[in-house]
């Protein structure tokens, strides 16, 4: 079979049409859990305690098994109690109509906290206990001492290890097919499956994700620089 | 919908774990190969080759930005063609896990390329120059100094990566490669997808057990591989 040239360019397009739904899943699964994952970290730091404990079960769960299995065990779960829960409550919709994105962000958030609060640990520990203490002497309360104090410095050992996680992130997404989720790659496997056309098309996706994961490096780099700021008297 | 039965999470352990042969068997020819390979782009990256340095960066950053299921499916559907297109080598009928190993070995290429290239740049000059001043050539030097000190500053990285791929792997079953999870899937489809749910948990114990026990492997041979080295000590 020759490279079909003409199949291969329609069809990078065609895919893109896939990338609002896998930006969707990338960004919302960031947003929720990097305050989960912040907590959990904060957790974790905390004395030995029951949560604590939880937390570290957790992330070590979800660190020791491949996001596959997580999606098929989330992906036959959540169903089940969902649909116990609509019963319970007589709600007015079918389990059927929901749209399988909201497993993707489920996974998805489930899989980012625990690497979050993994790299948010370790960026805690890289702010020194003095600043807390310097902060709270000062007169700001505990809250204001992380938000003011604590954060910024932590963001900025932290944001090399958050840009690796969400190119994790996107790639991973890739896998959301299996949820039945329109993404890139289930696009493509559809317009793959019409001719055979197997080659252009996951050619096209790898270009596409190529593309997005360079740009979100790019995009990192710029916000490490500026944050840089915050960084100034211990760097030199 | 059934209820959810805990019995069902072991009930077809007897069935998934011969098939962990399989998984390790996959894993450890990636490992030798991605090794193998990472080790040439790390030499290429380290050269004052320039076009050698744009080849290795290139390749790593690449394989950096590629999701493992779409490198496994162009693999999978693109080597053939391209074996029959080039050479007109006919691989169609090959075992699926060739695909797989040739996957992931890519994949662990451009990751043991970092982990070599930043556990060279991390050894002092000083001990290069130590060992040729008493005489050593320079293959003595790269065997007897450099690379047992690069080892130990590897070997968590490295430990980390073997762990990655491990998961990874279960990706084969996308194009129906028989192991551990390629072998549950067939059991949860057997069973017309009844107890899914505890089958594929029971699957996630098998992973995370192997997790744990490959990270408790990897800090007991940190400690014997670190006995040598004098540490930094804050206090």
């Amino acid at each position: 079979m020759l490279f079909n040239t003409e199949f291969f360019i329609k069809t990078f397009f065609t895919a893109l049409k896939g990338l609002p739904v896998t930006l969707k899943i990338t960004l919302m699964a960031l947003i929720l859990s990097l305050p989960l994952g912040f907590l959990f970290a904060v957790i974790r730091l905390k004395e030995k305690s029951f949560a604590k404990r939880m937390v570290s079960v957790y992330v070590s769960f979800i660190r020791g098994t491949p996001i596959v299995v997580q999606i098929l065990v989330i992906y036959s779960i959540v169903p089940s109690i969902l649909s116990v829960v609509i019963k319970r409550f007589n709600l007015p919709f079918n389990i059927f109509d929901i749209n399988p994105i909201l497993y993707a962000y489920i996974v998805f958030t489930l899989n980012t906290t625990a690497t979050l609060s993994e790299t948010f640990r370790s960026a805690l520990v890289t702010v020194d206990k003095g600043q807390l203490e310097a902060a709270e002497a000062a007169g700001l309360t505990r809250f204001q001492g992380y938000r003011r104090i604590i954060i910024p410095q932590a963001l900025v050992a932290a944001i090399p290890n958050i840009c690796t996680t969400t190119t994790n992130l996107i790639k991973s997404t890739s896998l959301a097919f299996l949820m039945t989720v329109k993404d890139i790659t289930a696009v493509a496997k559809v317009e793959a499956a019409y001719g055979y056309n197997y080659i252009e098309a996951y050619l096209d996706i790898w270009i596409i994700y190529i593309l997005i994961c360079i740009l979100v490096e790019f995009a990192f780099k710029r916000l490490e620089k500026r944050l840089k700021v915050y960084k100034t008297a211990a760097a030199s | 919908m059934k209820a959810f039965e805990v019995s069902y999470i072991f009930r077809y352990w007897p069935d998934i774990l011969p098939f962990l042969g399989v998984t390790f068997l996959t894993v450890t020819l990636s490992v030798v190969f991605g090794v193998a390979l990472g080790f040439v782009l790390a030499l290429g990256k380290l050269s004052r080759n320039k076009l050698a340095n744009i080849m290795a960066a290139g390749y790593t950053t690449i394989l950096r930005c590629t999701p493992s299921v779409v490198l496994l499916f162009v693999v999978y559907y693109g080597l053939p063609e391209m074996m029959l297109g080039i050479w007109g080598v006919d691989i169609n009928d090959i075992q699926k896990g060739v695909f797989v190993i040739a996957t992931f070995s890519l994949m662990f290429a451009a990751t043991m390329c970092e982990v070599m290239r930043s556990a060279y740049e991390s050894i002092d000059k000083g001990q290069y120059e130590a060992a040729v001043s008493i005489g050593l050539n320079s293959f003595q030097t790269f065997r007897r100094i450099l690379l047992p000190q690069c080892f130990y500053v590897a070997l968590p990285n490295f430990g980390n990566a073997v762990i990655a791929l491990l998961k990874d792997g279960a990706l084969g079953f996308t194009i129906g490669f028989i192991d551990i999870m390629g072998k549950t899937n067939l059991i949860v489809s057997m069973n017309y997808g009844a107890h899914s749910r505890e089958i594929y948990l029971g699957l996630a114990f098998i992973y995370w057990g192997i997790t744990i026990l490959l990270e408790k492997i990897l800090l007991r041979t940190e400690k014997i591989f670190g006995k040598g080295k004098r540490v930094l000590k804050a206090d």
